[in-house]
């Protein structure tokens, strides 16, 4: 691999990042949205060492040849060919533009209950109905269902909630609401699952808001994780700038 | 490719020492009949692995694979290397500047004479000083040619890349939730260093090692450039293996049934032989390693941590490096020792901290 190849991949995988994070905004897709200024930083850095390389290589192909690269035990200017495989992430950021995980890797994961998700430190404080639907994440919804299904009271049952997520495979009766959890970046989602009982089921993979109540799941049993809608309205709408939680 | 190098710079630049077996080794282009058959019978032998992984992957890989799959895997695949990149650059920034920058006087001020007590300050000194394993190696080879004596060096070969803030920040950002794997990767990693540099210190002989010799000293603007090409050079190293890491990671992640990844993460010793062996297949780069152990979520705190212990210890890339620049010798001894030993104490670690 010649050092000009080398400096062209660097300029190449630079881009690529720049590409996801200046560009368009799908490095929500794979890592967290705070991690945007640390990936422009890296992608400029990279494109700047492959110009200034190639930049010194042109300038040195005109004047003496080339300049000894003094130490290491192994050479330089052949780069490992294994380096070739940098190809791959810029290949598939440009060609294939993979999407944010959807129900593929929700439906993979039925086997393993997500654990619920600690509450606040202060506690989910006690709901009162206001009149409208309250906007809840999938996080705070399954929290106080786990909350409500092993006995405390947080006024879940009395107020109606309006989730957002997307339509997942059909499932006891109903059809799962999911949202996938990111703690880290994509590689290591787990979904948020709820069913919603008693609204058709919408076309799967596409997002929707569903306005609903909770109720007591079918199986009852809070380790497994099992937390329940019943469905009053369903409607569409655009996927979130942001899809993970 | 690196034990041919030692034969090849041997004659062009005389940095690399001679060493009796080398020297009698003609010049790779001498016999054109020889090198010429192999290159075609290599290529041969590579097609037909090839052609057998192909078949074998049309009858039991692709009646699996599906549009929603093949997306799944690549967008974990590109998560892990996105998210693992700037991690990667920054480090491979501190680690070019040191090999650069830091003059070989300070080595000698730092570290104490006696070379038991070396080693635990030579591993000590792996937590400030940032670098990638890549550069962990030559920097240690650079510091046995300036005459730090071996068990230090080789201590500080198995911690800087393990200990440093760049890996420790890199693994709490991975592990959210769980600061306890900051602290187990630091405690576990820094004990298997020092025992190993202390094992090698007992038990080691010295002509089980060859000293590489001293290198040129860069000066003024020449550094500049030495750190720009050490840059690129651990870019396209660790560059590499990070993308092997994210294709196993993500492959794992779809493919693998999950009844099978579960099983074996369920089983206690076997899930930690496992992650471990597969931190040594994967070579990923220490910054790196940590977003990829969190997306292994089947498995236990312990096999993670052996996963993170391991893998900037031994790897195949690193292997490969210790084996050219210090001979083979070494490496076949001091290989073995240091996986036996990280996975040891990490079981140990695991134990009581998670």
């Amino acid at each position: 691999m010649t050092k000009a190849a080398q400096n062209l991949l660097l300029v190449l995988l630079g881009a690529a990042v720049a590409w996801i994070t200046l560009v368009t905004d799908e490095y929500v897709n794979y890592v967290k949205p705070g991690f945007r200024p640390l990936l422009v930083a890296s992608a400029v850095a990279m494109i700047a060492l492959g110009a200034v390389g190639l930049r010194r290589e042109w300038r040195d192909d005109h004047g003496d040849h080339g300049d000894h690269e003094g130490e290491h035990g192994h050479d330089h200017g052949r780069g490992p060919r294994v380096a070739w495989l940098l190809c791959l992430p810029a290949v598939a950021i440009f060609l294939v533009a993979p999407p944010a995980l959807g129900s593929f890797t929700a439906a993979r994961d039925t086997g393993r209950a997500a654990a619920p998700p600690p509450p606040p430190a202060e506690g989910y404080g006690v709901l009162v109905p206001s009149g409208g639907p309250i906007d809840m994440s999938m996080g705070e919804f399954i929290g106080r269902s786990f909350e409500t299904q092993s006995g405390l009271r947080n006024g879940l049952p009395d107020v109606q909630v309006r989730l957002t997520g997307f339509v997942g495979p059909a499932h006891d009766g109903g059809w799962r609401l999911t949202r996938l959890k990111m703690s880290c970046c994509a590689g290591d989602a787990i979904p948020f699952q709820v069913t919603v009982h008693g609204l058709p089921r919408p076309r799967e993979d596409s997002w929707v808001q569903v306005v609903g109540t909770w109720t007591p799941p079918r199986v009852p049993d809070p380790a497994s994780g099992g937390h329940d809608l019943r469905g009053l309205s369903v409607q569409p709408i655009r996927k979130p700038k942001n899809p993970y939680e | 490719m690196t034990d041919r190098a030692g034969t090849r710079t041997a004659g062009a630049h005389g940095a690399h020492g001679a060493h009796d077996d080398d020297d009698l080794l003609p010049p790779p282009g001498w016999s054109p009949g020889g090198t010429a058959r192999s290159p075609g019978a290599r290529a041969l032998g590579g097609f037909a692995v090839l052609a057998a992984v192909l078949a074998a992957g049309r009858i039991w890989v692709a009646p699996h694979v599906d549009g929603a799959a093949v997306d799944a895997w690549t967008t974990i695949f590109v998560a892990i290397c996105v998210q693992a990149l700037p991690f990667l650059v920054f480090g491979v920034t501190l680690s070019a500047a040191i090999t650069a920058f830091v003059p070989p006087s300070f080595w000698n001020r730092v570290l104490p004479r006696s070379s038991g007590a070396a080693v635990p300050v030579a591993g000590a000194m792996g937590a400030v000083l940032p670098g990638c394993e890549c550069a962990s190696v030559p920097v240690a080879g650079g510091l046995m040619a300036r005459g730090v004596a071996p068990a230090a060096a080789l201590t500080f070969l198995l911690a800087a890349p393990a200990i440093n803030p760049i890996v420790l920040v890199a693994t709490a950002v991975a592990f959210p939730d769980a600061p306890e794997m900051v602290v187990g990767r630091f405690v576990a990693s820094l004990v298997v260093a020092v025992l190993a540099g202390w094992a090698w210190l007992f038990f080691g002989r010295g002509e089980w090692l060859r000293i590489p010799s001293r290198p040129a000293v860069a000066a003024g603007a020449a550094r500049w450039e030495a750190f720009r090409q050490a840059m690129r050079h651990d870019i396209m190293h660790a560059g590499g293996f990070l993308v092997v890491g994210g294709i196993a990671a993500a492959t794992i992640n779809v493919v693998v049934p999950a009844g099978w990844v579960s099983g074996v993460a369920g089983v206690p010793l076997v899930s930690v032989l496992t992650l471990a062996l597969l931190a040594v297949l994967m070579s990923i780069c220490s910054e790196a390693d940590a977003f990829v152990a969190a997306s292994l979520s089947q498995f236990s705190p312990t096999a993670k941590l052996a996963f993170l212990v391991v893998g900037p210890m031994v790897d195949l890339k690193l292997i490969a490096l210790q084996a050219g620049f210090f001979g083979r010798r070494f490496a076949v001894r001091f290989v073995p020792l240091t996986f036996v030993l990280a996975v040891t104490v990490s079981l140990a670690v695991g134990g009581i901290l998670l």
